[in-house]
């Protein structure tokens, strides 16, 4: 390979694999400023906070994949984790519980599914409603107040398998069926065609609304595991729980490279991106950022990151271009 | 015609990462003169338009206007320099009125600080009446047709004091009538002293409107000449750099059985009472004018609008087209007229789009086998000529030919008895469209009905066995090869008024 | 769809409507209408002393009808539901205040409307006009914060949690910690103090974090009972046991972590009392036996030595079974 050869394939994977460099050069800095960084203990703590969100950002990956986003995560979160404690609480049976919650999450989703392939209402009015409605249920059927005493219920969230803690687990387990399903099936390809260009995928004689009721579906399967989970890391049922989880969730896709017009995303690029929130909120408490500081820091480096990361596309668009000058103009050029 | 030079691009050098795409063009438009622009996609025209509007800077080389040297760093510099580009495909927003759209960003600005909506009521007649018409300056503008806005974007540069028009394709979405107003319009602002840079992949228009005519291959210019010195096979040979022996490559195949047949298709608003057949080994065209219910029959047919009445007919079974599930099953594909809006998934990989519509086909124990699916497209690819970096390129990164080849290619893989295409051509380069007809030569020689829309006639003409010609949503006529003409189309298509 | 979700909602409000109608209507024997006007139902402290005072009406007040409105934890939504109480003729606002100054000018303009005012659990700042029924908040945190100073080790290393930034009651607590314990405590390190916003998630993240980069620790100082809570998971799952906790609010959870030796100390600001003495004074103002009074409710300081007594509390309340 000759020298221009080589600098260019290392232009191409550092562009294509730009948030993956933004991950790895926060890690090396965590490490130098924070011994304890690496421990670990620490990686374990990282893996485990970050966990639940991150599932909830493999469910918020499919869905802007495919254009679609879901505003109430975190409220159904919530009414998925306490009526999984209640029913605990009532039964003993953890199954029971486990379904339970999975229930919440695929039945509030396919509310939501049907109200935006049905009505053609706008994914982000009919969610919203939906966060309304489920957080509303949630406070009703607690009257407000944190269930406790869950007793044995805590083993979704507290246990650990060998050196991995349960959540964690389920996260990476979630991550290998999102990788999966995006990248080797048949649902995926549709999810990404009908994100990138509905009618064109209406077109190639895809069925774009059972596309969207599926998409709706596997996210309600997602927040109901990441309500059980939840609940059972606090040890109590809080209908307060996961306010703005779903923009914490959103924000790790979007940083992970998922973008919001649609039909781009990828598991590992949104692991990535939950990686890098988790490090820093990680790194700045290690470092004792005070609060309001660490809100500064986390904006900035939010915007950073996608800026860093559509700078790198941009160029590497440009290549593209340049090397196969289109036909057209780029519209709004003018 | 005035001899003074308006514009000069002396040496103009342009390299991307990897790529020479333009070197030492020299390119000069004479005042108040139509200067034809043409070459195959990947020549280097967008590129050079770009740098003199100022989207991207050259290397080396210079520009002067009026002799003297300008900088042009941004679109915004070049309007201030007077120059004004008219795009291919238009962009506009459908709320916006006339108004609005003629003082879009350069509102004047009342004593108060707002928009002068007075003035700007007063400047939008005035204008209007200077061009002889006569809407209403609060029309809407997706209340109006694609040429008429295209006239609007010609008096909006005229506003702005352009004497540099540059017009990219600018027939490629309206009707021949719609042409010849076009045509009157350039003739009006050559008089003027405007000057026109006319980019144009089709023959006839340039030969009617241009005065010199510059054709570019693999970013040099391979020459500039007076039009009346050049003839379409010159241009075409000096563009592929190769002589194409025939434009038209139709071969005469055995016709079979009956494979599509359409019944009373109606819909109501649409079109009504139409059918037709198409056997094997046919080509079959469907002519008209704009709005005639040509491409909204052939939706209907392939399952994306729904019909109200009327019968189906493959392979002499009805079948309920229902959706486009459906017409794949039943072995129909479509190429759809508008391949930004309802053929390419811009974003994803020339591979993903060629395969779309038969993941089924790839799945084997519900995983997609993606090393099949890259072979077969690769095959398919390598058949048709489709020019790519590798099988992960997004599509968008294709030229508009490249990006219809692999749309077509997407739909050999599914392997269809009966293939629609509307406008298959459109937008598209000479080398590109004649592949296109080649490989429909091809499929109908392998006993495949193809149904062709279009609004080229001579494509028509050169392709079909049979034409239908629609007019007001209803068929108004068939006719035989021995038949054909553009006159007896155009006789059908208006309804017997020959103008 | 749309059609559908409208006219039920146009069938509620008229519902309400008509509701408040007969209310008026069967006035011939006094039935006295009190707007209750929480900070935020969905804020676990709130929403408790709403089900309270709920229940204080329903069980010793036949005379009296309670509606309950959501101020959402945001000061105009509140300010809206004051107007309308007023517009609505509600004979009294039992006010449970968000903002001490944000909350004055509704509250004084529905006095001088003629509706009476009460407020309970957070006082507005007008010099006393309204009655009140409140806990202090410094005190809440001062007998914590006394009796941590006979119990955090000499140069002992302590973590801070706080309620959201600005939050009245969490500052609050936060002086009384300060004056109490802190000021007298020179040798104690603070070696991280944060904003958990109340939750007991975001405060376990932190003691994750706080346990990894210090070691030991001494003493976690919560301005609530939740985020004392959440810390103890993360200590429970750290495996350490030797950790001072306190809190605040005497919540049913931490009662039972107090009683399991996990948790050192809580007050107990008992919404049960409060709603007794807020209902009491109401109903008092209303049928004019008094005028004006401010009621300090106590907050007694919960250990293991009395820690029973407050479960059986909670347990009659049926918060712990």
């Amino acid at each position: 390979m000759s020298s221009p050869d080589l600098v260019n394939t290392i232009r191409k994977y550092s562009s294509r694999y730009s948030i993956y460099l933004v991950l790895a050069a926060m890690i090396v800095i965590s490490s130098i400023i924070s011994p304890v960084f690496l421990s670990t203990l620490n990686i374990t703590n990282i893996s485990r906070q970050i966990s639940i969100t991150t599932i909830l950002a493999f469910g918020a990956t499919i869905l802007i994949i495919a254009g679609l986003l879901d505003l109430s995560a975190g409220s159904v979160l919530a009414l998925a984790g306490v009526l999984s404690v209640a029913s605990y609480k009532a039964t003993g049976s953890l199954a029971l519980a486990m379904a339970v919650g999975l229930a919440v999450g695929v039945v509030c989703n396919i509310v939501n599914g049907i109200i935006v392939t049905r009505f053609n209402t706008p994914p982000f009015i009919a969610t919203l409603a939906m966060q309304t409605v489920a957080r509303g249920a949630a406070l009703q059927y607690t009257s407000g107040q944190n269930i406790y005493q869950i007793g044995n219920y805590v083993v979704f969230g507290q246990s650990s398998v060998g050196p991995i803690p349960t959540p964690v687990l389920f996260m990476v387990g979630i991550g290998v069926v999102t990788w999966y399903l995006l990248r080797h099936t048949r649902l995926g390809r549709s999810l990404y065609a009908i994100g990138g260009n509905a009618e064109a995928a209406r077109a190639s004689g895809i069925n774009v609304n059972a596309v969207k009721m599926k998409a709706y579906l596997i996210n309600g399967v997602f927040v109901g595991i990441a309500g059980v989970l939840f609940m059972s890391r606090v040890n109590a049922g809080l209908p307060n729980a996961g306010i703005m989880a779903e923009f914490e969730a959103m924000t790790s896709a979007i940083i992970g490279g998922t973008s919001f017009s649609g039909g781009i995303g990828t598991a590992s690029g949104t692991l990535a991106g939950a990686f890098i929130m988790g490090i820093l909120n990680n790194i700045m408490n290690l470092m004792r950022v005070q609060s309001y500081m660490q809100q500064i820091v986390r904006g900035a480096i939010i915007a950073l990151a996608v800026c860093y990361d559509i700078y790198s596309k941009k160029k590497r668009e440009a290549r593209k271009l340049g090397s196969r000058v289109k036909s057209e103009f780029q519209p709004g050029q003018a | 015609m005035s001899g003074i030079v308006k514009l000069e691009m002396r040496g103009i050098e342009k390299s991307f990462p990897g790529v020479k795409a333009l070197s030492n063009v020299n390119f000069t438009v004479k005042q108040g003169s139509v200067h034809g622009l043409c070459g195959e996609n990947g020549a280097g025209k967008s590129t050079l338009m770009k740098i003199l509007n100022g989207v991207y800077q050259p290397d080396a080389g210079q520009i002067l206007i009026d002799g003297e040297e300008v900088r042009i760093t941004s679109p915004l510099d070049a309007r201030r320099l007077g120059i004004a580009m008219i795009f291919q495909e238009l962009n506009y927003i459908p709320e916006i009125t006339i108004e609005e759209f003629l003082f879009l960003g350069r509102e004047p600005v009342n004593r108060f600080g707002g928009v002068d909506w007075k003035k700007i009521r007063q400047d939008t007649i005035k204008l209007l009446q200077a061009e002889g018409l006569h809407y209403d300056p609060t029309t809407q503008l997706k209340d109006l047709s694609v040429s008429d806005i295209q006239v609007l974007e010609i008096l909006k540069a005229l506003s702005e004091n352009a004497d540099i028009i540059i017009m990219d394709e600018p027939t490629s979405a309206i009707t021949e009538r719609e042409v010849d107003s076009l045509f009157e319009k350039i003739l009006r602002l050559k008089a003027k002293g405007v000057s026109i840079i006319y980019i144009s992949h089709k023959m006839d228009e340039l030969f009617r409107i241009t005065d010199t005519i510059t054709v570019l291959r693999d970013g040099s210019v391979i020459d500039t000449r007076p039009t009346h010195e050049l003839n379409p096979d010159t241009i075409i040979t000096l563009m592929v750099g190769r002589k194409i022996q025939n434009i038209y490559p139709k071969e005469d195949v055995p016709v079979g059985e009956v494979l599509l047949e359409v019944k009373g298709l109606t819909s109501r608003g649409m079109f009504a009472d139409v059918s037709f057949t198409a056997r094997a080994g046919e080509i079959v065209g469907i002519a008209g004018l704009m709005g005639a219910g040509r491409t909204e029959v052939v939706r209907a047919l392939f399952g994306l609008d729904p019909y109200d009445s009327g019968t189906i007919l493959v392979r002499g079974r009805a079948v309920e087209v229902r959706d486009v599930r459906t017409a794949i099953q039943n072995g129909i594909a479509m190429l759809s007229e508008d391949r930004r809006r309802f053929g390419i998934v811009g974003v994803r990989s020339v591979t993903e789009n060629a395969v779309l519509p038969n993941l089924s086909r790839f799945i084997y124990g519900g995983r997609l086998h993606q090393r099949k699916e890259r072979a077969e497209v690769s095959a398919h690819f390598q058949a048709m000529n489709v020019k790519t970096p590798d099988l992960d390129t997004a599509i968008d990164a294709l030229s508009g030919g490249n990006q219809q080849k692999v749309l077509l290619a997407k739909w050999m893989i599914s392997e269809p008895d009966i293939l629609i295409l509307d406008e298959p051509t459109r937008g598209i380069d000479v080398g590109a469209k004649h592949e296109i007809y080649r490989l429909m030569t091809k499929l109908a020689a392998q006993g495949k009905a193809i149904v062709m829309v279009s609004s080229e006639l001579m494509e028509l003409l050169g392709m079909c066995d049979r034409i239908y010609v629609m007019a007001a949503g209803r068929i108004a006529g068939e006719l035989q090869r021995d038949e054909f003409s553009e006159e007896s189309i155009m006789k059908l298509a208006t309804g017997g008024k020959i103008r | 769809m749309k059609k559908l979700i409208g006219v039920a909602l146009a069938f509620l409000v008229c519902c309400s409507f008509l509701t408040a109608a007969v209310g008026v209507a069967g006035a011939q024997e006094k039935v006295y209408r009190i707007a209750y006007i929480a900070r935020a139902q969905g804020d676990s402290f709130a929403a408790w002393l709403a089900n309270a005072i709920r229940d204080e009406v329903a069980r010793n007040y036949p005379d009296v009808r309670v509606d309950v409105f959501d101020g959402q934890s945001r000061n105009e939504v509140i300010t809206a539901h004051i107007e309308n109480a007023v517009v609505n003729r509600y004979d009294l606002i039992l006010l449970q205040p968000l903002d001490s100054e944000a909350q004055v000018a509704p509250a004084m303009a529905a006095m001088d409307a003629g509706v009476k005012v009460v407020t309970v659990n957070n006082r507005i700042n007008d010099n006393d006009r309204a009655p009140a029924v409140d806990a202090d908040p410094v005190e809440q945190a001062a007998r914590n914060a006394r009796l941590a100073r006979e119990q955090v080790p000499q140069n002992g290393r302590v973590v801070v949690l706080m309620g959201p930034a600005g939050n009245m009651h969490s500052d609050m607590r936060r002086v009384g910690w300060q004056k109490e314990f802190f000021d007298h405590r020179p040798d104690v390190v603070i070696l991280d103090e944060q904003i958990a916003n109340w939750n007991k998630d975001e405060a376990m993240r932190f003691m994750e974090d706080w346990i990894l980069t210090y070691g030991k620790i001494d003493a976690i100082i919560s301005m609530n009972d939740n985020m004392a809570a959440g810390a103890l998971e993360a200590t429970k799952a750290a495996g350490i046991s030797d950790i001072l906790a306190y809190g605040v609010d005497g919540t049913a959870e931490a009662c039972l972590l107090i009683r399991d030796g996990v948790m050192t100390s809580t007050t107990l600001q008992s919404a049960y009392e409060l709603a007794e003495k807020a209902v009491g004074l109401a109903y008092d103002i209303l049928t004019g036996k008094k005028e004006h009074e401010i009621i300090m409710v106590d907050c007694p300081l919960i250990t293991q030595e009395n820690v029973e007594e407050y479960i059986e509390v909670h347990r009659r309340a049926g918060n712990i079974q």
